[in-house]
């Protein structure tokens, strides 16, 4: 199986549960509003009723910015940031919870989307998945390690020169190592999701090492998949920015417009997202064949007296052997 | 004031004779490149041109901030500077080998360390020697000093990094004896700071003429003309002699690597006959004396950077035609722009007489204005620092915060502004990508204001402040503000003729603030002392708001009335009902009772307009003095209020809130959706991000 029938297969197979997309934008749509509606409440209460917002409509001023945060520093309390670290916390706890049931659907081709099923396999798998999590920070570190010593390293050989060119260049290869490698973490952990439903086991640990591994060895198949879907973000984002930035976001319809633009660009990234996972759903079978169980011997066929045996008044069972009365 | 008399005032004023050389250096010096010692002899000329007998002399020895951790250098920087820190392997001092009058008497062993700004006996920044004979008034002394630099690693100004040499600050500079009403002094004493973390420059003007030998690979640049050239093939050395008269300072580079560029800026190709003929009109003055003259201008630029030459020389043109413009020609014939090497950083930024450092990066995207914003500023302090030798040490926003005025309105007007800030990723400018707002300099001078306004009286010592950021905020930011709604208030044509008017009045000398006070008030001819004592002198918050704003419908009177000689009771059902009929009339004409509310927030009292807008279109215009803490306007209109702006053309720069200026009584929904919108969007995506980590 290429990469090109993997993300077909896996776009199928999102398509045709698009509920389970909603339920995960409307997730993530949720926690951001925690955070926003009050920030936003906040601000817009000093601006709704001055002249000073049709300024800033027209054109952001960032006076108005630093106003707004000078003012804010003289609050009780300043309530942003355990707002958003709240926000993120739950985000982390719940992505964890949803990425079981929609794993699930899409390890189970044949069982469609239903709410029973999607919660009963968020429920089965938070564990196994949260286990996981915590054991990817292992390899997000690692990752994060050889970055910060190709930076270390440029340095060394280039920090005390008289030129910034090298260790720019060194900076552009620090990110794009850094990024390949969390892109690798990032797509080893979802074999190892697919693994966890599809084993229905609790190893976690051995999941992660194991599709690790499974990455590793197919690198150039799971990586296609991950290089396609990545390219496919960077195309969506800038069809994204480009719209975005024409749209004078200046009144009522043109703002909801916007708005829509945006949340069409928030599920584009859930649906790669889950593509991703359906991709690993498919390969999954392929790269990492399940172990047949052994043959067992054909069975023999032994009359049966038809109908059921007559019994008799009177008649009693006669105890097994080794059993006391 | 009438147009004319202010001209006239503003003429005679800028006709004060300039200060005489006071202090003048005849240096000799040669660097060794692999010590980054510089050995050298100073003979030092000085005029006692005060009334008094001078049997003392004071001597900066600004290298020794660098000597050890117990400097008051690196007491208040904490040994790191704009985020550049010393890394505490390689110290940088200065030692007078040797010191003896003309007469032959040596003074070396009657050196003594000073500490007058904070009694740190472990600084050495300050030194002091007695006299054998005093110098009497009027007399000339002339000195021979033999010394020696190790210069530091770069990461405050000045040093060293690897075969990059920036010496500023590195020879024994005498300092300013200052007479009984000089500036702020009493009785005759010298004035000579210790080296500051936040301060450095206070000195006499003076004739300099320095011979520099170095490795002949090296390129070399200074204060002044280069008037000679020698090499040396047996040594290996090159010596370039350089000279520049009427300066307060002399700084060096040399670096083997640098590109050199020298172009011209030819005034009457730069300048129009008609800008040259607007500037005599506006202030008064003939066209021969508005006319610029031509200026060398020499870039020394990194072989990196070399895409970034013609940026460099576009802002000093810009910067010589308009500071010459607006404040007098640029009296030196060259300009000289240093661009520093990675790793050096900490010597960018950098303001000496007719030198200049740069700020820069790697592939700058030319959509960011930053490298021109820094060389325009640099180039500034030619005019504010250097010409007008104001005290940085003790009022440093005279040359940072005139100079941060003057940069903001050359930027804003050639280049619009900052523009975009530095923001890549992958060399892809994501500024750009992302359309984020263009910052114009005016707006980011008023951004960093608001965000402590009032922590500090904005005249202080430099390092009496309450920490770095204040310093920084009063002294560029907060004065930059200040002269801005100055002009706001005094309209830009008088405020231009002020600028002038102070600069040509003190040009090669040494004013206060007081001395810019007193020309504020000729100029203007306003008493504007009630602006100083708030705003210059004093830390008043300006804060106006509009308060409550009501418009209630006038209902039928109730109770009881003379009406033609007749008792009249009006109850309150006949009342009522009398609305109702009213309400159902077409033709009745309503009435509103109009309230509006301005308050004073903060303890700054300035006149303020106020501007009320009735729906009906009609406008109401109140002058008020803010002298108590509110005001009240009533208005009977048959319409509601539209809206009410306090401060409507914002003279005000200095009010630290402009949100509550305005009210209107129309929701702004496309505030709420809008802004609403795009932080969800922002947060939904942060996220996404994190959950797929999850």
């Amino acid at each position: 199986m290429t990469s090109m029938q993997a993300i077909s297969g896996a776009s199928r197979r999102v398509a045709s549960r698009k509920l389970m997309v909603g339920i995960y934008w409307a997730f993530h749509t949720a926690l951001a509003a925690m955070v926003a509606l009050p920030l936003m409440g906040a601000a817009v209460s000093v601006l709704s009723h001055s002249r000073y917002a049709t300024e800033i409509m027209r054109g952001f001023d960032v006076m108005w910015l630093f106003e707004a945060l000078s003012a804010s520093r003289n609050l009780p309390s300043p309530m942003v940031l355990p707002l958003f670290l709240l926000a993120l916390l739950l985000a982390v706890k719940g992505g964890v919870f949803l990425n079981g049931g929609a794993v699930k659907l899409l390890v189970h081709d044949e069982i469609g989307y239903s709410p029973r099923e999607f919660y009963e396999g968020c429920g089965r798998n938070y564990w196994r998945f949260l286990r996981l999590m915590l054991y990817s920070l292992f390899f997000y570190g690692f990752a994060l390690a050889i970055g910060a010593s190709i930076t270390k390293a440029a340095g060394k050989i280039w920090g005390e020169g008289l030129e910034e060119r090298p260790l720019v260049f060194a900076g552009y290869l620090k990110n794009a190592v850094q990024i390949l490698l969390c892109g690798f973490v990032a797509t080893a952990m979802d074999y190892a999701k697919v693994r966890l439903v599809a084993d229905d086991s609790r190893q976690s640990l051995r999941a992660a090492f194991g599709s690790v591994r499974l990455a590793w060895k197919n690198k150039g198949t799971v990586m296609g998949v991950w290089l396609v879907l990545l390219l496919l973000w960077a195309a969506a984002t800038l069809v994204y920015v480009q719209v975005a930035n024409r749209i004078q976001a200046v009144t009522i319809g043109s703002i909801l417009a916007l708005i829509a633009w945006q949340q069409l660009y928030v599920l584009s990234r859930v649906w790669l997202r889950m593509t991703s996972w359906g991709a690993a759903a498919e390969l999954d079978p392929v790269l990492r064949p399940r172990q047949m169980p052994p043959e067992e011997t054909a069975p023999v066929l032994v009359e049966v007296a038809a109908g059921p045996p007559v019994l008799e008044a009177g008649a009693e069972a006669e105890p097994e052997a080794g059993t006391q009365q | 004031m009438k147009l004319p008399i202010a001209i006239l005032l503003a003429g005679a004023i800028c006709c004060a004779e300039p200060s005489r050389p006071v202090a003048s250096y005849d240096i000799k010096a040669s660097l060794d490149p692999k010590t980054h010692i510089i050995t050298a002899s100073e003979e030092l000329t000085w005029l006692n041109d005060s009334p008094d007998t001078v049997s003392t002399l004071q001597f900066h020895l600004y290298m020794n901030a660098f000597r050890n951790s117990q400097s008051t250098f690196f007491r208040e920087s904490g040994g790191q500077l704009r985020g550049d820190k010393f890394k505490g392997e390689d110290w940088g001092w200065i030692e007078i080998r040797k010191m003896q009058t003309a007469g032959g008497a040596d003074l070396t062993k009657g050196l003594r360390f000073i500490h007058p700004d904070d009694d740190n006996a472990e600084d050495r920044t300050v030194a002091e020697i007695a006299l054998p004979q005093p110098v009497m008034p009027g007399e000339t002394l002339r000195l021979a000093i033999g010394f020696q630099t190790k210069l530091p690693p770069v990461f405050a100004r000045t040093g060293f990094r690897k075969d990059f040499h920036l010496a500023g600050q590195w020879f024994p500079k005498i300092g300013v004896w200052e007479k009984a009403g000089f500036r702020f002094s009493k009785q005759g004493a010298w004035n000579c700071h210790q080296f500051h973390a936040n301060s450095e420059f206070f000195a006499n003007f003076g004739n300099y003429r320095v011979e520099l030998t170095v490795p002949s690979n090296m390129v070399v640049g200074a204060t002044g003309e280069q008037i000679a050239k020698a090499a040396s093939a047996a040594a290996g050395t090159g010596t370039y002699t350089f000279q520049q008269d009427m300066v307060t300072d002399f700084v060096w580079t040399a670096q083997p690597g640098y590109l050199r560029e020298e172009r011209m800026f030819l005034a009457d190709r730069e300048t129009t006959q008609a800008e040259v003929a607007a500037a005599a009109r506006l202030h008064g003055i003939p066209e021969s004396e508005a006319r610029l003259s031509d200026v060398k201008m020499i870039a020394l630029v990194q072989p990196e950077h070399r895409e970034q030459m013609d940026r460099h020389f576009h802002a000093l043109r810009s910067a010589i035609k308009w500071f010459g413009l607006w404040y007098g020609r640029y009296p030196y014939k060259t300009i000289t722009v240093l661009d520093p090497p990675h790793g050096a950083e900490g010597a960018g930024g950098m303001e000496y007489p007719t030198f200049i450092t740069a700020g820069t990066m790697y592939k700058l995207p030319p959509e960011s204005r930053t490298l021109e914003e820094v060389t325009v500023h640099e180039f500034g302090h030619q005019f504010w620092m250097q010409l007008v030798a104001t005290n940085e040490f003790e009022e440093s926003p005279l040359d940072e915060g005139f100079n941060t005025y003057s940069t903001a309105k050359i930027m804003d007007r050639v280049y619009g502004g900052i523009g975009q800030l530095p923001l890549k990723f992958f060399g892809v400018n994501v500024y750009s990508l992302l359309k984020l707002p263009l910052l114009r300099d005016e707006s980011m001078n008023r951004a960093g204001y608001v965000t402590q306004p009032a922590i500090d009286d904005m005249l202080r010592q430099a390092w009496q402040y309450y920490d770095g950021s204040s310093y920084s905020l009063n002294s560029y930011m907060k004065m930059s503000v200040t002269l801005r709604t100055m002009e706001n208030i005094l309209g830009a044509d008088v405020m231009a003729r002020i600028m002038r008017s102070y600069h040509q009045r003190w040009r090669f000398n040494h004013p206060t603030a007081r001395d810019f006070q007193a020309v504020v008030n000729q100029v203007s001819g306003k008493n504007m002392d009630w602006f100083f004592d708030q705003f210059f002198f004093g830390n008043r918050l300006l804060d106006y708001r509009v308060g409550d704003v009501t418009s209630v419908q006038r209902k039928t009177p109730i109770g009881v009335y003379e009406k033609g000689g007749k008792t009249v009771t009006v109850t309150k059902k006949q009342g009522e009902e009398q609305d109702k009929k009213n309400d159902d009339d077409k033709k009745f004409k309503k009435e509103y009772l109009c309230t509006v509310k301005v308050r004073r927030m903060g303890d700054a009292v300035a006149p303020v307009d106020i501007v009320i807008r009735f729906k009906d279109g009609s406008t109401e215009k109140r002058a008020w003095d803010g002298e108590y803490r509110w005001v009240k306007y009533t208005f009977i209109r048959g319409s509601e209020i539209d809206w009410v702006e306090v401060d409507p053309e914002r003279k005000y720069q200095l009010d630290v809130n402009y949100a509550n200026n305005s009210w209107q009584d129309r929701y702004q929904v496309e505030v709420s959706a809008g802004w609403t919108g795009n932080l969800l969007f922002w947060m939904q995506n942060l996220l996404l991000w994190a959950t797929s980590l999850a």
